[in-house]
């Protein structure tokens, strides 16, 4: 589904210039469940920005579905976005609008019936626990909720990859590690999950492919894998 | 597209509204500048109206010394309507002359009892000459003084007028080109302004554009609810600029340009009104989608 191919990405230009990722390469295949570990600016965010297209690549190819997304026109880009749900620590809810609005919306700006609009959003929000909150504003309901609404808004376009930049960053542990199976459950439902973390636990917990990075390289990936650095 | 157009309509309307005061800058100041592109066109057609009015009065009164025949002020009348120039001739004769005058002066006894007092009629006959053309006077004037009737003729009274309407044309102009000055000024103010207040609209929105972006929102979702704010401040800017406007013709006009023309130029205006209006609409639009586009671009990352 997903491929790199000598990635290279650097940041600023002239004498400022900052390689954020060198010689990426690695495949990403349907439906699979992919955790990217490191420390904190290892490169993690910068891949999955690079998969989402919020960042081209200064070299190398990113073949989504076969397609070389590294030169994307802004005009289709909003089309690749629909087939990929984003997921943040911050969770990125609209504080003015409830848990429904807030997914709604994402059908909303994209176009989608009304009617259509009214069917999804609750059976979105079933799948991740959240219909009874459905009425609730963003600040009413705990972070975990919160989480969840956010990956309810994610799941709404029924994309086929899940993409999640430390979407448990903000939350206690046992909240972390209800985002988590709901990742998983998800995945098992058919999404392909890329996960971004240092949560050492979780990892550990996890028992899917690990791809290790350090300082903008690829340092190991291993199926079964462990936080390990 | 219907889906696009009416949700990101919606969402001009709440940004419109929800800018409160900031929104009330940018009508004020886009009013403003439609008022002003107004009164000029209101101005211009004042100034058309009166002119015609004015034109339609003038003539040349050819005074003919007061022993002349009448059988050649006969002549003299067919001869000038063979001009291509001259629309109408008519002769006033001396007895006319009078009795228009004291129709002309029938409030001020002092005159009246004057001409009484004179035995005979002291005014002359006159032939008075229409031209087709209010810039043919001159050309008409020169051919009559160089005629062979020229023995014959006391005056030739057409110049005065001349005068009045170049003055009339001369302060159009100035009129015209200070409030064109004006108009742009306020203009470029104006769009200044709707584009700060539309830029403050995307920087309250950075989350909700930068949501939009992630979850696939086409570029045009994105940017037409900000086009849709400034097609509002005009709209509205424009409504409130013709609501003002109205009043200001009718109670204002007469003391400008004097109680003579007040009616041809207010029955004139109710026909132009629609027009000025649609005027005001189509700048008012035109200024803000300008603002919102200057405002995009530079603000807003699709
Ligand atoms: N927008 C940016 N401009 C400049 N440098 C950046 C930018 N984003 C990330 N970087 C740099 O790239 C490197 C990788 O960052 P990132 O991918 O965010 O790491 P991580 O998510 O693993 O913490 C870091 O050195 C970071 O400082
Ligand atoms: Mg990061």
């Amino acid at each position: 589904m997903i491929e790199f191919i000598n990635v290279k990405k650097t940041y600023g230009s002239g004498n400022l210039i900052a390689t954020a990722l060198e010689n990426i390469n690695f495949k990403i295949k349907k439906e699979e469940f992919v955790s990217f570990v490191g420390h904190s600016g290892a490169g993690k965010s910068t891949i999955l920005k690079l998969i989402y297209a919020e960042e081209k690549p200064t070299s190398g190819e990113i073949l989504f579905n076969g397609e070389d997304i590294s030169k994307i026109s802004s005009k289709q880009l909003p089309y690749h976005r629909r087939r990929i749900g984003t997921v943040f620590q911050d969770y990125k809810l609209l504080p003015k609008k409830t848990v429904y609005e807030n997914v709604a919306f994402a059908l909303e700006v994209s176009g989608y019936p009304s009617r259509e609009i009214r069917e999804s959003v609750p059976q979105i929000l079933d799948i991740v626990g959240l219909s009874n909150k459905m009425g609730s504003y963003p600040h009413e309901i705990s972070g975990g909720e919160q989480q969840r609404a956010a990956i309810a808004r994610a799941l709404v376009h029924r994309p086929a990859l899940i993409i999640a930049d430390e979407p448990t960053g903000n939350l206690d542990p046992i909240s972390a590690w209800g985002i988590i199976q709901l990742l998983l459950k998800i995945n098992k439902l058919g999404t392909t999950v890329v996960l971004a973390t240092h949560d050492k636990d979780i990892v550990n917990n996890v028992k899917k492919r690990v791809i290790t990075l350090d300082q903008g390289r690829v340092i190991r990936d291993h199926s079964k894998g462990r936080y390990a650095i | 597209m219907f889906l696009t157009i009416s949700r990101t309509l919606k969402a001009g309307f709440q940004n419109f509204y929800r800018n409160g005061s900031l929104s009330v800058a940018a009508v004020s100041i886009l009013t403003l500048s439609l008022l002003i592109i107004s009164i000029i066109i209101v101005l211009t057609i004042t100034a058309n109206l009166g002119l015609k009015y004015i034109q339609d009065k003038i003539d040349i009164r050819v005074y003919f010394k007061s022993d002349t025949e009448e059988s050649k002020m006969i002549n003299f009348r067919s001869e000038i309507l063979k001009y291509k120039e001259v629309k109408s001739a008519d002769i006033v004769s001396k007895d006319r002359a009078l009795s228009e005058f004291k129709a002309n002066n029938s409030n001020k006894p002092e005159i009246l009892k004057a001409i009484e007092a004179v035995e005979e009629n002291p005014l002359l006959a006159s032939v008075n000459i229409k031209a087709v053309d209010p810039e043919k006077y001159d050309v008409i004037a020169n051919s009559i003084e160089n005629s062979a009737y020229k023995e014959d003729i006391a005056s030739i009274n057409y110049q005065q007028y001349k005068l009045v309407i170049d003055r009339f044309n001369s302060t159009i102009q100035t009129i015209r080109k200070t409030g064109i000055f004006l108009f742009i000024l306020f203009s470029l103010i104006a769009i200044l302004i709707t584009f700060n207040v539309i830029r403050m609209t995307i920087f309250n929105h950075g989350t909700e554009i930068e949501i939009m972006r992630l979850v696939g929102a086409s570029n045009n979702y994105i940017r037409l609810p900000f086009v849709f704010e400034g097609i509002i401040y005009g709209t509205v800017a424009a409504c409130i600029a013709i609501i003002l406007l109205i009043p200001m013709v009718k109670v204002v006009t007469p003391y400008i340009i004097g109680s003579a023309y007040v009616n041809v130029v207010q029955t004139g205006f109710t026909t132009y009104f629609v027009l000025i209006f649609l005027i005001q609409l189509l700048l008012g639009t035109l200024l803000g989608v300008i603002s919102s586009l200057l405002a995009i671009r530079r603000y807003l990352k699709i």
